[in-house]
Order: structure tokens, then C-alpha cells, then sequence
């Protein structure tokens, strides 16, 4: 099902639609939040007017311009995650959540949280401020790399094997940070609570600091794969006759994913399905040229968290929604849809 | 007595607004003992929204909720247009409140109150920010009084109890209560001990380890009333204590939340406890 030949859709007028929807979310969502804000008054602190009230430019600048960027980067990262972890097992259903490389990547994330001022001491010394996204990061390439290799028989993925390990993946990370959980001061727990549900709540300038040169650097390296993904979809044993060296693609694609999920994970939590539905809306509207849709996933992944997020944060002000409930809420049904339809086909 | 005071306290604050006017700002407040307490001082007309912690009295369930004190929304607060914010230690993330602080709201964050002494200290407290000095001063004497001769009564007794205290947060998630717990100082202001002593904090329940204990009293602290069903519990039952009636099960809030009514608290359990030391224990 994923080798659609033809597109359904135009890509240009498509992009053109997208980025339009992109925009206009942009706006409502840094225009929208339980502070009255007006777009006069945005437009006033966007001109540098003196006239504009110091609150409101506070509001907009170091609030929300933040968590709107961050909101945007991590999901379009999620998104591209997912688009390449699809491509890379030739499976739709795989995804960051589902394969375990998110709870990897909060696992690791948590265990320097709790374990930082006793067993991880050297570590923390070492990387000082990096300390989360950069264990993040390895926490989710080395659940990716284990998923890979348990997954993976003479070339062949084995789907069956790639969802059952990806529940024993989970269930052992789970674990993991239960146990930490379990020993856990109340000061730390204060900090655990956010990585389970997913929040942007706190998001400021400091966060995209740590998170962006992460994610950045994996949405820069995503389009180099995006031809190597084609091939992958004729099966592994085409990829190497097509000219590109089988073992360099899979680990840029660990790498991507790794870098992605593991600095979405440390400064967002965990937000799950859009690495899930994202790419798979963009095949079924575009098709399935990775050429296609890696970018589309990005910017597609990018306004779907930023609208939720918006959502999150109005629908029961003044207080907030986590944004991985939000996202559950609409990717769960999707989700169930998605398998019934497989059913059918 | 205490209604009786407070009955005045509101009378005067009704009849002299201009002498006893308490700033006439905009307040939220995010900690339900912090909560208790602005309502004691007759104050509660300044709130315009509290945390999902503050729910006692009931007066004030109709206010804004501005979501759990560990979770504090920047948005949500300001939204509320507050003068002052009055919070505890627990509340979080330290960036909302400094933002907050930044975007002109005072953002008061008062210690965590583990003592009877504290307890009142921040009472004290309260009254300051908010102009209120001399009702403080009024209510932290009355709760002095009674705590006093609560702790006499306790002293009294000649020994420590040993106290099985039990935290039910949904009657799936029972806790264990054991040392460095505002339980164990709870227990302390009545002159007994916690029985888990090894244990650190909450931990879940352990069916055999609670029969092992054998305490002298059991406590019951529920965060929504009636939501711990002892039928799901009958290691408790087969407790002496729990068959001696020497057992209590009360709202957490009032329990462990060290405000005014700390008193009570204090009260309800030192009611429970065996006079003599072993009563419970044949």
C-alpha cells in the first residue's frame, strides 16, 4: 500500500495550500491563548512601538513566539522521524512511539533527572547543560539500533517482529522509568511529570538553545535519504544495486532519527501518533516519493502540534491541556481507522 | 470559639471596609492550605482563581481553576489579570512563576509548613501581604491556644504511638506513609511516630507488610472523602487497632496540609490514639 505510483494530488498547488494553512495556523496560534492579546497588539510589538503594552510584548516575544517555534520544529521532526523509520522497515505502522524509541529516549532523559546527583554525576559534569537532549539522543538511537537489529533476518524486516519488539521495548523502558519513578524524591518527581504526558508549557528561548541545533541538524540530514528511502521501498537487496551503500543509509537514518526524537523528547516529553499519521496522510494525498514526502511531513508534522497545541492551551483555560493528550486524543481514533483499513485491503 | 472569632473578624471586615482594607487587589493563590488561610481572614473576596489543590471551603469551588500548583500555566495566571500570586515551595515549573514575577504580578512563594510552628508562621505571613496583621495575629493565637493544650493532652499520654498511616489517592494507588513526610510531622505535633520508619516517603502498599506491622493507631488521609473502601483492605481489618476502633480516615487536605486547620487535624488523630501503650495491641 505504500507503493501508490502516481500522486493524487499535485505537489505544487499542494504546497502552496499547505504552507497557506501553515501560515494562517501560525497566526491564530500566536494570536490565541489565555492572555487577551490582540493582533493590533501583536502587530504594535512586532513594529517595536513604545506604545505597546510591556506585558502583551512579553506575552508574545518570550512566550509564545517560543513554544510556537519549538511547537513547530518538534513536531515537524516527529513527523520526519516517523516518515524515515516508515521508509527505512518498509512499514507504515512504525513509528517513533510505537517501536519504543521515544520511551528510550524519556528513559535515558529521566534517569539523568533522578540519577543526576548520585550515579550520573560524571556525566552531568561532563556535558554540563546538554546533559538531557545529548542522553535523550543516545537513549532513542540505541532503542532505534536495537529495534533494527532484532527486527532484521538476512535482510529482511520482519514486521511482526518489529511491533512485538517494539511492545517488549516499551514495556522494559516503561519499566525502567518506573523504577526511577519508584525512587524518586518529590523534588524529582515534580520534573517526571511532564515527560509522560508531553507538554510545551514551559517552552522558552532556553529550550529551542538546547533542542533546535539537534533538530535542526536532523531535518538537514533527512533529505539526503530521501532517494535511498525510494529504493528501500524495492526492497533492501535494490538498494545496493541502485548505487547507495546499504550500511551508510540505515545509520544516517539511526542518526536522524535518533537526533530527532531524542531532542523532541527532552524538551517536549513524550507526544506521540504524529510520527504516526503525519507522513501517512501526506503519502495517501501525494504519494510515496520520500522526495515528497519528507518535506510535506515537516511542515505538515510542524502545523498539526502547533494547532493542537493552541488547542491545549484555550479549551480549558486557564488551565492547560498536555499537549501528548491532546495528541493521543486525535491520533488514537486515527490510529484504529488506519487498522481497519489495512484490515479490509 | 474559633467561629465565634472568625464570625467577628468577618463581622468587623463587613462593617469597616475602609479601616480594615486589605489592599483591594486581584489574588491567586496555589496551595490549598494557602487557600484555607486567605478564607480564615475573611479575605476570600480578593481571589479571582486558585489551584486544583485549593478545595476547602467549599465556598470557593466556583472560582477559576488555574490547574494543579506543580504545573502552574503562565497564560492561565495572567490571564486572571492577578496583583499578587501567593504560593508554595511545591509549585512548579520555576520558570512560569519567574516569568510571572516579570510580567508584574508579585509572586509570593511561602516555605513548606512541616510544624505546627511553620504552620502558623505562614498564617502570619499571609496576613502580612495582604494587610491583614493584626487578624493574623488574632487567629494565630486562638490555633496557638488550642495546639497548646493539644500538646499537653499528647505529652500527657507518657509514650509514643506508633501510627500506621495510610495515604489513598484512588483505591488502586495506597500509600505507605514513612519517614521525611509531612504524615510523619503530623504525627510528630502529636507526640507519636510513624510506623514505617525505614521507609522514605510514599511508597505503595505492601499487603503483608501491613499486617506485619502491628501499630498502635491507623490513619486513613483520602484525597477525594469516601474514596478508600476498607473492603478492598482487609489486612487492615485484622488489625487490632482497626478493631479497637483506635483508627481514623479523613481528607488529606485536612491532614496533611498544615493550614488552619492543622488544629483539627491534630485533634481528630490524638482522639484516635491509645491512652495506654499495647491497648491495641492485646
Amino acid at each position: 500500500m505504500m507503493l501508490t505510483p502516481a500522486g493524487r494530488l499535485d505537489a505544487k498547488p499542494a504546497l502552496l495550500t499547505l504552507g497557506s494553512v501553515a501560515l494562517a495556523v501560525a497566526l491564530v496560534s500566536v494570536s490565541s491563548g489565555a492572555y487577551p492579546l490582540s493582533v493590533a497588539d501583536i502587530l504594535r510589538v512586532i513594529a517595536g512601538k513604545e506604545a505597546a503594552d510591556p506585558v502583551a510584548s512579553m506575552v508574545f516575544l518570550e512566550v509564545r513566539m517560543p513554544r510556537f517555534l519549538l511547537g513547530f520544529l518538534v513536531g515537524a521532526v516527529l513527523a520526519v522521524c516517523g516518515a524515515v523509520l516508515q521508509g527505512l522497515f518498509r512499514n507504515p505502522l512504525a513509528d517513533p512511539g510505537l517501536i519504543g524509541v521515544s520511551a528510550g529516549a524519556s528513559l535515558a532523559a529521566i534517569a539523568v533527572i533522578v540519577l543526576g546527583n548520585t550515579w550520573l554525576g560524571g556525566w552531568l559534569a561532563l556535558t554540563g547543560d546538554w546533559a538531557l537532549p545529548i542522553a535523550a539522543f543516545i537513549g532513542g538511537s540505541l532503542t532505534v539500533l536495537l529495534a533494527w537489529r532484532i527486527a532484521n533476518r538476512s535482510g529482511q524486516t520482519a514486521v511482526a517482529t518489529l511491533l512485538l519488539a517494539g511492545i517488549a521495548i516499551n514495556a522494559v523502558a516503561g519499566a525502567g522509568t518506573g523504577l526511577l519513578t519508584f525512587y524518586a524524591s518529590d523534588e524529582e518527581l515534580r520534573s517526571l511529570t511532564f515527560w509522560t504526558m508531553g507538554s510545551l508549557g514551559h517552552a522558552g528561548w532556553d529550550d529551542l538553545v538546547l533542542g533546535a541545533p539537534f533538530m535542526v541538524l536532523a531535518l538537514v540530514l533527512a533529505p539526503w535519504l530521501a532517494r535511498p528511502l525510494d529504493a528501500f521501498l524495492l526492497g533492501e537487496s535494490v538498494v545496493g544495486h541502485l548505487g547507495y551503500r546499504t550500511d551508510t543509509v540505515k545509520k544516517v537514518a539511526i542518526v536522524v532519527v535518533g537526533l530527532g526524537v531524542g531532542a523532541a523528547v527532552a524538551v517536549s516529553g513524550l507526544i506521540g501518533f504524529v510520527g504516526l499519521v503525519v507522513p501517512h496522510l501526506v503519502r495517501q494525498a501525494l504519494g510515496a516519493s520520500h522526495r515528497i514526502v519528507l518535506p510535506f511531513s515537516a511542515l505538515l508534522g510542524g502545523t498539526l502540534l502547533v494547532a493542537a497545541d493552541s488547542l491545549a492551551r484555550v479549551v480549558v483555560a486557564p488551565a492547560e491541556l498536555p499537549i501528548g493528550l491532546m495528541m493521543a486524543l486525535i491520533g488514537g481514533p486515527f490510529f484504529l481507522a488506519l487498522l481497519l483499513r489495512t484490515r479490509v485491503m | 470559639m474559633r467561629s465565634q472569632l472568625a464570625g467577628i473578624l468577618l463581622a468587623v471586615a463587613m462593617v469597616w471596609p475602609g479601616v480594615c482594607a486589605a489592599a483591594d487587589i486581584r489574588l491567586v493563590t496555589a496551595d490549598g492550605a494557602i487557600t484555607e488561610i486567605v478564607y480564615r481572614l475573611g479575605l476570600e473576596s480578593l481571589l479571582v482563581g486558585v489551584d486544583t489543590t485549593s478545595g476547602f471551603p467549599e465556598a470557593i469551588a466556583a472560582l477559576p481553576k488555574v490547574g494543579y500548583l506543580r504545573a502552574l500555566p503562565f497564560e492561565g495566571v495572567l490571564a486572571l489579570q492577578p496583583d499578587m500570586l501567593i504560593t508554595s515551595e511545591q509549585a512548579a515549573p520555576q520558570k512560569n512563576l519567574e516569568r510571572l514575577s516579570k510580567a508584574g504580578v508579585q509572586v509570593e512563594i511561602l516555605p513548606s509548613a512541616w510544624s505546627s510552628e511553620a504552620s502558623l508562621h505562614r498564617v502570619q505571613t499571609v496576613g502580612g501581604l495582604l494587610g491583614k496583621e493584626a487578624e493574623a495575629r488574632a487567629l494565630v493565637a486562638d490555633l496557638q491556644a488550642r495546639i497548646d493544650t493539644l500538646h499537653r493532652s499528647a505529652e500527657a499520654r507518657g509514650y509514643r504511638p506508633k501510627v500506621l498511616f495510610v495515604l489513598a489517592a484512588g483505591n488502586h494507588s495506597v500509600m505507605l506513609a514513612g519517614k521525611n513526610t509531612a504524615a510523619e510531622a503530623l504525627l510528630d505535633e502529636v507526640n507519636a511516630d510513624i510506623a514505617f520508619a525505614d521507609l522514605e516517603g510514599y511508597k505503595p502498599a505492601s499487603r503483608e507488610a501491613i499486617l506485619a506491622s502491628q501499630p498502635d493507631a491507623i490513619v486513613i488521609a483520602e484525597s477525594v472523602p469516601g474514596q478508600f473502601n476498607i473492603d478492598n483492605w482487609p489486612e487492615l481489618q485484622l488489625l487490632d487497632a482497626w478493631k479497637s476502633g483506635h483508627r481514623l480516615q479523613a481528607d488529606s487536605m485536612l491532614l496533611l496540609g498544615f493550614g488552619p486547620r492543622l488544629v483539627d487535624a491534630m485533634a481528630a488523630v490524638n482522639e484516635v490514639l491509645p491512652g495506654r501503650q499495647g491497648v491495641a495491641n492485646r
